[in-house]
């Protein structure tokens, strides 16, 4: 019903491209997530989408209807997208009570009084905000301000909901239950949802894929297992994940076409990506330390133990290599000791040094039967 | 799969939305009519000093009405008269302007540390009474200066210093530069001391700790840190306080006029009287000049360096009290001493002399409720009754009440769109266009600006009638000269409103006009509320503005007080120009009331 086209979107703030070029698709009743680093374009994507931006170049359609068309030159107001929006100050009128502020889409849309009251009492419960109706939004806790923003959402009931980072401003135990409760109403609405956040849990939590951006361009869009298991460049693979991934520059290892190495370790793929500088992305859980020194000849030393409840980060350290790996929480490391390490090979992700993007298996494979 | 076509948005369909957009309607009407109301008068004023008017004839044989000529303005710098019209007041005019701009600094500036950076006991209190003598009609403490150095030279019955003394008063302490410096000097110090407390409020005391602690005195660190961190805001107040000081009419007209001392600004006053409109005109012009070149020169000179050292941050600010030590006393005595003579004094002296059978004669039996509350009596004050009981005053009151209501309502909404269309459509030249226009009255000397809508509305032009002795053009003149207060006030209510708040609206389909009615207009309310009070508090004491405009049906207040004044009925003079400043006064009262209320909220949101 409500899915969302975006194409070749370009938006310029004085001399800087905040979105170059962007062009994604959303399917209906789908929960998008974007993510990047601030500065990325994110907010002037949903910004665009809401109209409250007005792109340079590009189209955006909306279910049946072409909302923005450089093209076409057609720019429909926000009021007329039927799509609601969670801004990351909640954006609540301070001179309206709770109510009124979650009937005021529903005064514009001329609403009949009785039905509109009907409405407003179902969506206040709903949100658990049922008795706080005709406080004042400064006299709210920061979570009740949230659930405001979330029933004037609701209220008008469109079939897209815009969120601008609206957890952002919540304590971090607070945080976690409305993901769950956000996630609840948006499912049941079956509503096609844009959410942009920095916070890469938050993505990987609640989405049903995300988009990756960076510099205005989008980095990756995929859905969240596969952005953390197959990053699509070394942006994405560093970006994604806490504690960092390892990424590692190698060198090919003279004709051996499996074989990598720099000053510090050697390492075998298993496979030819045909390349002569890779850098390998090794997840810290893909590292694994092999207690004593007599199995392998890759010695490091354990320069930092650092536990953090179900788990342990240890940082190990071999001349200019450092390297990040994750053990459970009964590991008995201690800095100074020296171990030796082994990589669960199959798990990496090799990445083309010179350019940073992926290469795959499949995609050598397919090179060579292209050009055999 | 809808098609994806690409190519440029032409120009035509740009335009299309450009004028569909209410805002930028609403932009282009206001810019138009500010246009008419702000640009076009002085271009005006200008044309009718260069062409000959309809009654020139008979001051030269040579003039053909609508003709060009250099006549007026060579008349003005090189005429015989020129000394007299021209370059005597505009000595006394600087010499006057200079003395009091250097007390009023003096005086405000020693009085903004005591009240901001000492421990002075009374703080409080004493602030508002130092702010009195501004908030008052300036013509208030002339009136009062003349009930008591009033020269029996002149004329008239004799003042508190002659009954007091037995003797008159020298002439120089009656009337003319001394006189007017001191009461301008009274007048404005509250200016300059509202500024320079500003500019003392913002200096961090851990500048000058961290200068004490590397070994600076404290007189070194006071010339080193504070004075220079204070001086621009100092410059700039020495600066504006001049500029303010040329433009004043009523109060050197009642200290002046009787000696035959004339600054630029009575000069166009009387040269109007006299039917000399086109000299007037080239006095207006002049004053204007002086009063470009002074706010010209602010900003050269200050308007750079006081951004550079703005020193607002939120976190860490202390401002720490300096103790005055053994000293605290006597500098608290002196400072309420000076507070009650300047302050307070000159109204009790109104009051009294409002009730006194015959001016100048003192004695519990000269006193009198006749001129509060007489019926007419021809044989006191040629038959004027009582200020309760004069027809002429209570129409006037009803028309001062009238006035400053209904200007300091439409100055505010019109400030509040303008100032809504500055903060929101930054990046449009025409936005800014309309903010600078709204400001340009700040620029005019108020007599200058009066005297450009006499020429602007004396015939009508097209669809305009011919406005002149009307209320709407009192109204239209008293908004359009509010005007660059309330867009400033404006901008700060719009500024606080965050972008989202309104976007939000924008979202759920509200409409421009929804928006600014229902989001904009109750969110900036407290702020241009007080805005309001402030736009009424200033149109109900101006004269200057408006002393040419009105006719017997539009008198108000001050024009009425004026008039007596200058026939010489001093008691019905006094007891108005008291009225005028109690209204003010309350006027001021309920502004601190609700600038109060405002904080009481922000703090209740805060917590």
């Amino acid at each position: 019903m409500s899915k969302i086209y975006v194409r070749n979107l370009t938006k310029t703030y004085s001399g800087i491209k905040a979105l170059n070029n962007v062009s994604l698709e959303i399917e209906s009743g789908e929960f998008l997530v974007l993510l990047g680093p601030s500065g990325c374009g994110k907010t002037t994507l949903l910004r665009c989408l809401a109209g409250l931006e007005t792109p340079d170049e590009g189209e955006i359609i909306m279910g049946e209807n072409v909302v923005f068309s450089s093209a076409l030159n057609i720019m429909v107001p926000p009021g007329k997208r039927n799509l609601g929006m969670v801004f990351q100050s909640y954006a609540l009128w301070p001179h309206m009570t709770v109510r009124d502020n979650v009937k005021f889409g529903l005064d514009v849309l001329k609403t009949p009084i009785p039905l509109a009251n009907k409405r407003l009492d179902e969506v206040l419960s709903d949100v658990g905000l049922g008795p706080l109706g005709e406080r004042y939004p400064s006299e709210l806790s920061g979570g009740q301000q949230q659930r405001v923003a979330l029933a004037r959402l609701l209220a008008t009931q469109p079939p897209i909901f815009l969120m601008d980072e609206p957890l952002s401003n919540l304590d971090a135990r607070l945080r976690m239950d409305m993901r769950v409760e956000l996630k609840r109403f948006q499912s049941d609405a079956k509503a096609t949802t844009v959410y942009v956040t920095h916070d890469q849990t938050e993505a990987m939590t609640m989405s049903t894929r995300v988009v990756v951006m960076k510099d205005g361009e989008i980095q990756q869009i995929s859905p969240p297992d596969q952005l953390y298991r197959q990053p699509a460049n070394t942006f994405v693979a560093d970006f994604v994940g806490m504690p960092r991934i390892n990424l590692i520059d190698l060198t090919a290892k003279d004709n051996l076409i499996h074989s990598y190495a720099n000053d510090d370790l050697h390492l075998d793929i298993g496979w030819a990506p045909g390349c002569s500088h890779i850098t390998v992305g090794a997840r810290p859980e893909d590292i694994s330390i092999i207690n004593g020194t007599a199995a392998g000849k890759e010695y490091f030393k354990i320069t930092a133990v650092l536990p953090n409840g179900p788990e342990t980060i240890v940082q190990l350290t071999r001349g200019k290599t450092t390297l990040i790996t994750r053990v459970g929480h009964d590991s008995k490391f201690v800095e100074g000791q020296t171990v030796d390490i082994s990589f669960n090979v199959k798990a990496l992700n090799i990445y083309a040094t010179k350019t940073g993007s992926l290469i795959t298996r499949d995609s050598v494979k397919d090179l060579n039967a292209f050009s055999g | 799969m809808l098609k994806f076509f690409d190519f440029p948005i032409t120009a035509s369909s740009r335009f299309k939305k450009v004028v569909t957009d209410p805002v930028n309607l609403v932009m282009l009407i206001l810019l138009v009519i500010l246009a008419y109301l702000v640009i076009w008068p002085f271009i005006q004023l200008l044309i009718e000093t260069l062409t000959w008017g309809d009654r020139d004839r008979r001051i030269s044989p040579d003039a053909v009405p609508g003709e060009f000529t250099s006549f007026y303005w060579q008349q003005a710098t090189s005429g015989p008269l020129s000394r007299k019209m021209l370059y005597g007041p505009l000595l006394n005019t600087l010499i006057t302007g200079i003395t009091a701009t250097i007390m009023a600094l003096l005086a405000g500036g020693i009085l903004a540390w005591c009240v901001v950076r000492s421990d002075m006991p009374g703080k409080r209190w004493l602030q508002p009474i130092l702010t009195l003598p501004y908030i008052v009609p300036s013509f208030a403490i002339a009136l009062a200066w003349e009930a008591v150095f009033r020269s029996p030279k002149v004329g008239g019955q004799p003042g508190i210093y002659e009954a007091l003394l037995g003797m008159g008063p020298p002439e120089w302490l009656s009337y003319g530069t001394f006189p007017i410096s001191i009461t301008l000097a009274i007048h404005y110090f509250p200016f300059a001391y509202l500024l320079v407390a500003g500019a003392l409020a913002t200096i961090d005391s851990q500048m000058e700790e961290s200068a004490l602690i590397s070994g600076a005195g404290r007189l070194m660190t006071l010339r080193r840190i504070t004075f220079p961190v204070v001086a621009p805001a100092f410059l700039a107040a020495l600066i504006l306080t001049f500029g303010k000081t040329i433009g004043q009419f009523a109060l050197p007209f009642i200290l002046g006029a009787p000696a035959q001392f004339h600054t630029i600004a009575t000069m166009v006053y009387a040269n109007l009287t006299l039917g000399l409109d086109a000299l007037a005109f080239v006095l207006a012009i002049i004053l204007i000049g002086m009063s470009l070149i002074s706010i010209w020169l602010s900003n050269r000179f200050v308007g750079n360096k006081t951004r550079r050292f703005e020193t607002i941050s939120g976190k860490g600010f202390r401002s720490r009290e300096i103790a005055l030590g053994p000293w605290r006393w006597p500098i608290f005595t002196a400072v309420t001493l000076f507070a009650f003579v300047v302050g307070v004094l000159p109204l009790i002296l109104l009051g009294v002399q409002s009730i006194m059978l015959i001016d100048g004669f003192y004695g519990l039996e000269n006193l009198t409720k006749h001129f509060w509350v007489g019926q007419s009596n021809p044989d006191i004050a040629f038959g004027e009754p009582g200020v309760l009981h004069n027809k002429i005053i209570l129409g006037a009151t009803w028309n001062t009440l009238k006035l400053a209501f209904i200007s300091a309502i439409i100055a505010s909404v019109i400030g509040l769109v303008i100032a809504y269309i500055t903060v929101r459509r930054a990046h449009n030249p025409l936005a800014r266009a309309l903010d600078q226009i709204a400001f340009i009255p700040f620029l005019f000397p108020t007599i200058a600006f009066g005297a450009m809508y006499l020429t602007l509305f004396a015939e009508p032009v097209g669809p305009i009638p011919a406005l002149y002795g009307t209320f709407t053009l009192l109204v239209i003149i008293s908004v359009v000269s509010r005007l660059p207060y309330s867009v400033k006030t404006g901008v700060t209510a719009v500024t606080q409103i965050g972008q989202e708040l309104e976007e939000a609206a924008e979202l759920a389909g509200a409409s421009w006009i929804v928006r600014f009615r229902r989001i904009i207009m109750p969110l900036s309310s407290s702020g241009v509320l007080s805005g309001m009070m402030v736009s009424f508090v200033g149109v109900m004491r101006e004269l200057s503005l408006i002393v040419l405009l009105i006719t017997p049906s539009t008198r108000v207040l001050m024009t009425v007080g004026f008039g007596y004044a200058e026939e010489g009925l001093t008691q019905l003079s006094n007891a108005l120009v008291l009225i005028v400043a109690v209204l003010t006064i309350i006027g001021e009262l309920i502004l601190m009331w609700i600038g109060k209320g405002k904080m009481a909220r922000l703090r209740e949101k805060q917590s």
